[in-house]
Order: structure tokens, then sequence, then C-alpha cells
């Protein structure tokens, strides 16, 4: 009934607020978020992301965001329109 | 829980602001998200907020919050959220202030606020360390600390804000942490229930200036260490919070418990309560004794002039 989904959920994240501190990369239980060279967080694995939002939660700079797939702005919806 | 970032940043935040000027990783963006998450929940209007901070890293957050805000001077924003809420009493105040800030240099107007039961929500970030200034020794600092003012390790034992508030008598008093996100945001709407002054201390990183000459330079690290230095109060620890206060004194020799291991070389007795520690549910804040005394005071000269 209401288990974990996964592949459904997108990853939002804003170069313009995020200062690259580590804690998104950190705190992700199921290795979603990886750090790139410039140690700016990247999503490779949005396919294992179960939407526990600890990454949004202990984001001190508001620079990421998990968009569940009713959310105006998740790409299903830009491909569709 | 689950309160969208860009939600909070259109109504609650000032997006002209941001990014904010703390350093990557510090803690006050999660506790600023927090606030707004707590707000939200209880249904409060922007217009009947009021956040008033000090001087500090910490008083940055009443410029990125989208609230009336007032940044006062060094350590007064008590005497500031008095004056507040006794002109404007329908308007919820938050008063927000670091270590340094709240504990030494506005101690005395930290006390009068708790020993007067102002109606305030008051939150003191705690990051062991005056941030803002280059990472000077704060009255927080653990013992055997290094900082930028003690080269040679701190000698001061670390001050208590629950002892403080225990002795002022608030009416409320709470410790979270900024790993326990979920925890803060409860604490924080549990805190704004209360009539009278509800403090709740918040324990932050500061792992720029305090954590790198303290082997935790990461913050991710840090703020993954407050887990094991702290933990959660249970009900039994609630009744020994309504205990009186029992002071040690200076030269007593601690007692070691059996148990030492298994909290990265600290003992048990080391770690430090979170969640609610005092509660007293049936406190009345000064605003509203004061606003019936003066109705009173104003029936009475009526009644005495016909």
């Amino acid at each position: 009934m209401s288990g974990i989904q996964r592949g459904v959920f997108a990853i939002r994240i804003d170069r313009n607020y995020c200062k690259a501190c580590g804690l998104c990369t950190a705190w992700c239980p199921q290795g979603v978020i990886v750090e790139d060279a410039d140690l700016y967080p990247v999503t490779p694995g949005i396919a294992n992301c179960i939407n526990c939002k600890l990454c949004e939660r202990h984001c001190p700079d508001f620079a990421i965001e998990v968009l569940p797939p009713e959310h105006p702005d998740h790409p299903i919806h830009a491909s569709a329109g | 829980m689950n309160l969208q970032t860009s939600v909070i940043i259109r109504d609650y935040l000032r997006p002209a602001m941001l990014p904010t000027t703390w350093c990557p990783g510090c803690g006050l963006g999660i506790i600023m998200s927090s606030i707004a998450q707590a707000i939200h929940y209880q249904g409060l209007r922007k217009d009947d907020v009021a956040m008033i901070s000090g001087i500090g890293c910490t008083g940055r957050m009443s410029g990125y919050m989208d609230f009336n805000s007032i940044h006062t001077t060094h350590g007064r924003a008590p005497a500031f959220a008095t004056g507040l809420k006794m002109a404007r009493p329908d308007m919820h105040v938050f008063v927000i202030m670091g270590d340094g800030d709240a504990m030494s240099i506005g101690g005395n107007h930290l006390l009068s606020a708790m020993r007067r039961n102002i109606d305030v929500t008051a939150i003191v970030v705690n990051n062991s360390i005056y941030g803002l200034t280059g990472g000077q020794t704060s009255p927080t600092t653990p013992r055997d600390s290094k900082t930028a003012t003690a080269r040679h390790r701190t000698f001061e034992r670390a001050m208590e804000l629950e002892v403080l508030a225990r002795a002022a008598g608030a009416p409320f008093f709470a410790r979270a942490t900024v790993n326990h996100t979920a925890s803060l945001t409860k604490l924080v709407e549990r805190a704004m229930q209360i009539s009278g002054f509800a403090l709740i201390e918040v324990i932050s990183n500061c792992h720029v200036l305090y954590g790198r000459m303290n082997d935790t330079p990461e913050a991710a690290t840090m703020i993954a260490r407050m887990d094991v230095q702290t933990w959660r109060s249970t009900p039994a620890l609630q009744k020994r919070a309504e205990r009186a206060v029992r002071m040690t004194a200076a030269g007593a020799t601690p007692v070691e418990p059996e148990d030492v291991d298994g909290f990265e070389g600290m003992s048990s007795d080391q770690r430090k309560d979170r969640g609610v520690i005092i509660e007293n549910r049936g406190s009345v804040g000064f605003s509203r004794r004061y606003h019936s005394l003066l109705e009173e005071l104003g029936n009475d000269r009526r009644s005495g002039g016909e």
C-alpha cells in the first residue's frame, strides 16, 4: 500500500544558492546525491530516491528540493507539455 | 512535515537577500527553515509575527526572514522584545540570539526577561564560540577546547543555559540540535504555545572556527556528532528536571559511570538531554498579567470617579 516508492521523484538543485557544503551528500541514505568535481551535488542515482527529504531538511541554504510527481515543476510535466 | 523549500522561500524569506552570508554548512539555515515551518504549521499570519535579533551571525536571520523584524544592539534583543510585546500584545514575538549574545553580553537582559516572564519565544543558538568576530572563547565553549583566544586550550567550565533557565524560573526550556530537524520544528511549535518566556537552546555547528581547531573541520561530521553528544530525554528525566537545582561544587570530583565505552570516548554522563526539559503549562505571561492589571486599575479609577 504505502510502501517505499522509487523512481518517481525528482531533485532540483539551485546552483545560485548552493554553497557546496556537502551536507546533502553526507545525509542521503540511498547514495542518490554525489559530489561533482567542484564539490557541488549532482543526482546520477535519482531512480533510487525514496523521498525521505533528509537533504531538503538539512540544506542550510534552501538550495535543494525533492519534487513529488504531482509538483508542477517535476520534469514529467515538462515533457508532456 | 513536508513543506517544500520553494514554499518556504516564497512565503517566509526575502529571496532578494539570499543566498545567506553564513559559511557553507552553517546550521543557522536549518534553524531558519525550522522556524518558518513551525510558524506555517501553527497557522500564524506573517504580519502577526515579529523577529528580533541581536548582533552576531544569528543577528542576520531577522533580515532574511520576511516578518516584522528588528536588528538590535548586542545582547539587548530581550529588552527590545519586552517593549514590543508591551506595545503590541497581539503580536507573536521571536527572539533569536547567539550564545555569546545571550549569555555573556546580554546575560542580564536574558535573565531579567526570564524572571519577568515576558511572552516571547526565545531561541538561543549555541555554537560554542563567538562566530562572527573570529572564534573567541564564549561562555559555552567546552573545557579543554582550542579557540582563537585560547591556543593552549580553555580552562573555564562551560556555562549551562538549562541551569540558568531553571534558576531564573523560565516556564519552558527545551534543547534541540540542528541534526534532528523534525524535532527542532516540533519543539519550536511547542514553545510557541507557552504563555511566558519559552527558551529553546539549539546546538549548532561552527566547523569553520571551532571545528577546525578541534578535529571536526567538516560540517557533516560535526553535525552528525551531535547525535552521540546529546540524547533524547525520557519521562524519567522529566521527573528529574522538576527537582530543585543541585549545584556541584567547583572542586568536587565527578563520579565516573562504569559504562564509558560506546560514545566516542565520552561517558554517558557527559551527554546532554535533548527535548523538552522544563515545561510549566500553567504559566501566565507578563503582558497578559500587565494588561489585566491595567484593566482593573481603569475600572477602579472609573468607579472611584463616579
